[in-house]
C-alpha cells in the first residue's frame, strides 16, 4: 500500500492521552454512586439477613455496613476506591504512551 | 501597435474571471475572444429569442469564492432550479442519478437478476487492474450495469472505447476520499457557499442565470469594462512572440481580415493547449511540439428543434443511451428557466451530438441536421415530427479534453515548457486540458489573476485534481507531491479554520493505545487482588477471605494466602490487560469502521452521479 492510500486510511495520527483526574471523577462517581445505591436497594429489599455479602466489603472499607449510615459510607469509599482507580488506569497508560512514542 | 498590461486570451469563465479579480485589484486588461459573443462554452445562443446553451450549464461549486463571485455577479438573476434527469434506454426511461430499485424494476426481472449477479462476481472477482474507464466501472456497479449504463452513452460522448480512456476520468470525479475527509464532510457539512451549506442538495437542485449562462459572462464583461479592461471580439490570436523566456507581444486577425497586434506585461492564455503551442513563435522545441499535436479534442454539435407543444417532457435533460440513435443526449431549455423561451406554449429542445470534426455529420447542412434530429427524436418516442416548427444548428470545436492514455504525458512535456516563460499562463478548460466545470475554469481564473498581482505563488495546475484541496473549500500551505498547493484563501477565514477542524478529528477520534490500556488495566486489576488478598490475610481468622478464594475458580493455583496474593497479582495482571487491550482495540475499530461506512456511503453517492 503506498503512502497515498495509507493516509487515506488514517483517520487520527495521534494517540489519545488519557485525563487522569477526569477518568477519576468519572471513576469515582460511578464507584461510590455505585455502592450508595446498591446498599440503599438491598435496604429497600429488606429480609431476614439484609446483604450479608455486600457487607463483606466491611473487610476492607473500615465501619462500612449495610445500613442507612452505612449506604453512606460507602458513597464515600466507592467514590475513593473508583478516583484512585481511575486516577492510576490514566497515570499508567499515559506513562506507557510516553514511553512507547519515544 | 496597443499596449497593456495584462492580455487575457479567450472571454470563457477563465479569461472573463481573470480579468475580472484584476480589476477589482484596480488592475485594468485587455480581452481578446475570437468568437462574436463572450461566454465561451458556457455562451447561451439567441435563436429568435429563444436562448439555448452548449449543453447545459449546471451552476455548482464546492468553493465558496465561486458560488459568492456568481453571486456577485449576477445578484437576482440568478435562480434556483430543481433538477430532474433520466436515462432513455430500450424504450425504457430510468431515474437519474441511479436509484437502484427503480433501475431493477424497469429492466425487468431476468436482466435485473443477471444484473445482481454479474456485479456479486465482480465483488468477489475484481478487475486487479484498474487502468481504464472499464475496469474502474466494472469494479464498482458489475459488467452488466456497466454495459447498460455506462458503456453506449461514455462511447458516444467521447468516440472511443471505454478501453482507451483513462481511469483518471472517473477517479477525478469520484476522488478518493480519505476516511478523515469523510468524516469531516459528515460531521461539519461539506462546504458549498459562504454559510456552509450542504453540498449534496445540489445534486437535486442547482442554480441557473435566468437568461442561460451567457448571462453570467455578459454581466461579467460589463463589470469589467467598468474597471477600464476591454473585450475585443472577433480577435483570433494565432502568434505569441516571446524572447528570453519572456512574452512580448500577440498577434492575430480580426473577423475582417486585420491583421492585429498587442503588446503587454503579462499574457494569460485560455487557447486550447495544442493551439496555444502552435502559436509560439520562436516555435517550441519539436518533443513540445509533437505533444501539443497528440492532445485530442471532441468536438460537439447541438441541433436545437423548435416545437409547438407546451410540455414535451419533465425533464431538465435525458441521457439518450439507447444505442439505435447517435443523440447522447437533449435538453429541454424551458426546463431550465422559463425565461428561455419567448412564448410558453412552445418548446425549444436541445439535441447533443458528439463527434470529431472529421465526422461526416460535422459538415452536414443545418437542414439534414434538423431533418435527421427530428426523425430521431420520433423514433425514441418523444416527439411528433409534425409539431417541430423551426430549428437551428451550433457547432462547437474543442468541447471536450480528451483523456486518453497518453495525455498526462502530453501535457506534462507541456507544462514544463510552459513554466519556462514568468509572464504567461495558461489556464481554464482547454488551457489545460482538463475536463473542468466552469468554477473549476473560474478559480484558475483567480489563481492567475493573484500570481500576476503578486501574491504568493498559486499554482493553477493543482485545480481539479485528485491531489488538490482547495476544491472543497479550503486551501493548505503543504507542498503536494510535484504542486505547490496554494495558500490559504483570504476569504475563507470567517468559517471554522481548516487547521482547527483537522485538529478536531485528529483529537476526537485519536487512537487509544491498547498496549498502554493493557498494562494500566492489567496493573491496576492485580493490585486490587493482591491489597485484597493481603488485607484479609493479615486480618486472620478461622477461614480466611471465603468469598474471594472463589476467585480461585477463574484464577489458576489462587488462593487466599501470601502466596495465592502473587498468583492473584499475576494473573488479575494478564486478565486486566487482555480486557484493557481488547477494549482499546475495539474503540479504535469501531471509531474506524463508523469512519469508513460514511466515507462508503458519501462514495456510493458520488458515483450515482457519474455520468453529468
Ligand atoms: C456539453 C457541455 C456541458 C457542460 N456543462 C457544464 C455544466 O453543467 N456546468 C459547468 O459548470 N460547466 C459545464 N461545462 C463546462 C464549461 O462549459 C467549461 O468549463 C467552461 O466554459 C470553460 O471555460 P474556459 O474559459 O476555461 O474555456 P472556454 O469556455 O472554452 O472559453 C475559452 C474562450 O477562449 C476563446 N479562444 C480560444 N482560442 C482563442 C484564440 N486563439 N484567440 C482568441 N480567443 C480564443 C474561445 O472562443 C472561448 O470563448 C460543460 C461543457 C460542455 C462541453
Amino acid at each position: 500500500m503506498g503512502t497515498d492510500s495509507k493516509s487515506n486510511e488514517e483517520l487520527s495520527r495521534v494517540v489519545a492521552k488519557i485525563q487522569g483526574g477526569v477518568l477519576a471523577v468519572v471513576c469515582g462517581l460511578m464507584g461510590g454512586l455505585g455502592l450508595f445505591i446498591m446498599t440503599i436497594w438491598l435496604l429497600l429489599e429488606g429480609g431476614e439477613q439484609v446483604g450479608s455479602h455486600l457487607q463483606l466489603l466491611s473487610n476492607f472499607f473500615i465501619g462500612y455496613s449495610v445500613t442507612w449510615k452505612g449506604s453512606l459510607l460507602g458513597l464515600f469509599y466507592g467514590a475513593l476506591t473508583g478516583g484512585v482507580l481511575g486516577w492510576t488506569i490514566g497515570f499508567i497508560y499515559n506513562r506507557v504512551v510516553g514511553i512507547r512514542g519515544r | 501597435m496597443a499596449s497593456h498590461p495584462v492580455v487575457v486570451i479567450g472571454a470563457g469563465p477563465a479569461g472573463l474571471t481573470a480579468a475580472y479579480e484584476l480589476g477589482k485589484n484596480s488592475s485594468s486588461s485587455l480581452i481578446l475572444e475570437a468568437g462574436k459573443q463572450v461566454g465561451g462554452i458556457s455562451q447561451t445562443v439567441n435563436y429568435r429569442d429563444f436562448r439555448f446553451d452548449i449543453g447545459g450549464h449546471r451552476f455548482f461549486s464546492k468553493v465558496p469564492m465561486v458560488t459568492e463571485l456568481w453571486n456577485e455577479i449576477l445578484g437576482d438573476n440568478f435562480l434556483l432550479r430543481p433538477r430532474i434527469s433520466r436515462i432513455h434506454y430500450n424504450q425504457h426511461f430510468f431515474d437519474y442519478p441511479l436509484k437502484a430499485t427503480n433501475a431493477l424494476a424497469g429492466l425487468g426481472v431476468v436482466e435485473a437478476l443477471l444484473v445482481c449477479f454479474s456485479y456479486a462476481k465482480t465483488k468477489v472477482f475484481p478487475n486487479a487492474q484498474e487502468d481504464n474507464f472499464e475496469q474502474w466501472v466494472i469494479n464498482r456497479f458489475g459488467y452488466r450495469l456497466y454495459q447498460i449504463f455506462f458503456k453506449t452513452y461514455t462511447e458516444k460522448v467521447w468516440g472511443i472505447s471505454c478501453t482507451e480512456i483513462s481511469a483518471d476520468w472517473a477517479a477525478q470525479r469520484i476522488k478518493n476520499l480519505s476516511l478523515k475527509e469523510a468524516v469531516r464532510n459528515a460531521l461539519l457539512g461539506q462546504r458549498g457557499g459562504k454559510k456552509g451549506e450542504i453540498v449534496t442538495s445540489l445534486i437535486e437542485q442547482f442554480h441557473y442565470p435566468r437568461l442561460g449562462p451567457g448571462m453570467m459572462w455578459e454581466r461579467c464583461e460589463e463589470l469589467v469594462a467598468g474597471f477600464g479592461s476591454q473585450t475585443l471580439k472577433g480577435i483570433k490570436v494565432e502568434r505569441i512572440r516571446h524572447r528570453h523566456g519572456l512574452v512580448d507581444c500577440v498577434s492575430g486577425r480580426a473577423s475582417s481580415g486585420e491583421h492585429v497586434e498587442f503588446e503587454g506585461s503579462d499574457f494569460v492564455s485560455t487557447m486550447p493547449l495544442r493551439e496555444l503551442i502552435e502559436a509560439m513563435d520562436p516555435q517550441p522545441p519539436a518533443k513540445v511540439v509533437e505533444a501539443a499535436l497528440g492532445l485530442r479534442y471532441r468536438d460537439y454539435l447541438t441541433v436545437v428543434l423548435v416545437v409547438n407543444c407546451e410540455d414535451v417532457f419533465p425533464d431538465n435533460w435525458i441521457y439518450i443511451h439507447s444505442p439505435e440513435v447517435k443523440m447522447g443526449r437533449i435538453q429541454n431549455y424551458k426546463n431550465w428557466s422559463p425565461y428561455m423561451v419567448p412564448d410558453p406554449s412552445r418548446t425549444s429542445l436541445g439535441l447533443e451530438y458528439f463527434l470529431w470534426d472529421k465526422d461526416d455529420e460535422w459538415t452536414w447542412s443545418n437542414d439534414r441536421l434538423i431533418e435527421f434530429g427530428t426523425r430521431e427524436c420520433a423514433q425514441l418516442g418523444l416527439i411528433n415530427p409534425r409539431d417541430v416548427e423551426d430549428g437551428t444548428v451550433v457547432r462547437m470545436e474543442k468541447a471536450y479534453p480528451v483523456y486518453d492514455h497518453h495525455y498526462q504525458d502530453h501535457v506534462r512535456t507541456i507544462r514544463e515548457y510552459l513554466e519556462t516563460f514568468s509572464n504567461l499562463q495558461t489556464i481554464g478548460r482547454n488551457g489545460l486540458h482538463r475536463y473542468n466545470n466552469q468554477d473549476h475554469s473560474m478559480v484558475t481564473g483567480v489563481y492567475a489573476a493573484r500570481n500576476i498581482m503578486g501574491e504568493t505563488h498559486h499554482d493553477v495546475w493543482a485545480v481539479n485534481t485528485e491531489k488538490e484541496y482547495h476544491e472543497e473549500g479550503r486551501a493548505t500551505s503543504v507542498n503536494v507531491g510535484d504542486r505547490m498547493v496554494p495558500m490559504r484563501v483570504k476569504e475563507y477565514v470567517d468559517e471554522l479554520p481548516m487547521e482547527n477542524e483537522e485538529e478536531l478529528i485528529e483529537i476526537v477520534f485519536a487512537k487509544l493505545d491498547p498496549v498502554a490500556l493493557g498494562v494500566a488495566v492489567g496493573t491496576v486489576s492485580g493490585l486490587l487482588i493482591l491489597i485484597g488478598t493481603v488485607i484479609l490475610v493479615l486480618k486472620g481468622g478461622p477461614v480466611v477471605g471465603p468469598n474471594l478464594s472463589l476467585l480461585g475458580n477463574f484464577l489458576i493455583g489462587f488462593q487466599v494466602t501470601w502466596g495465592g496474593s502473587l498468583v492473584g497479582f499475576l494473573e488479575g495482571g494478564i486478565g486486566g490487560f487482555a480486557i484493557g487491550y481488547s477494549g482499546a482495540s475495539l474503540r479504535n475499530w469501531s471509531m474506524k469502521a463508523y469512519a469508513q461506512f460514511i466515507r462508503w456511503r458519501e462514495e456510493a453517492n458520488r458515483r450515482r452521479n457519474l455520468l453529468d
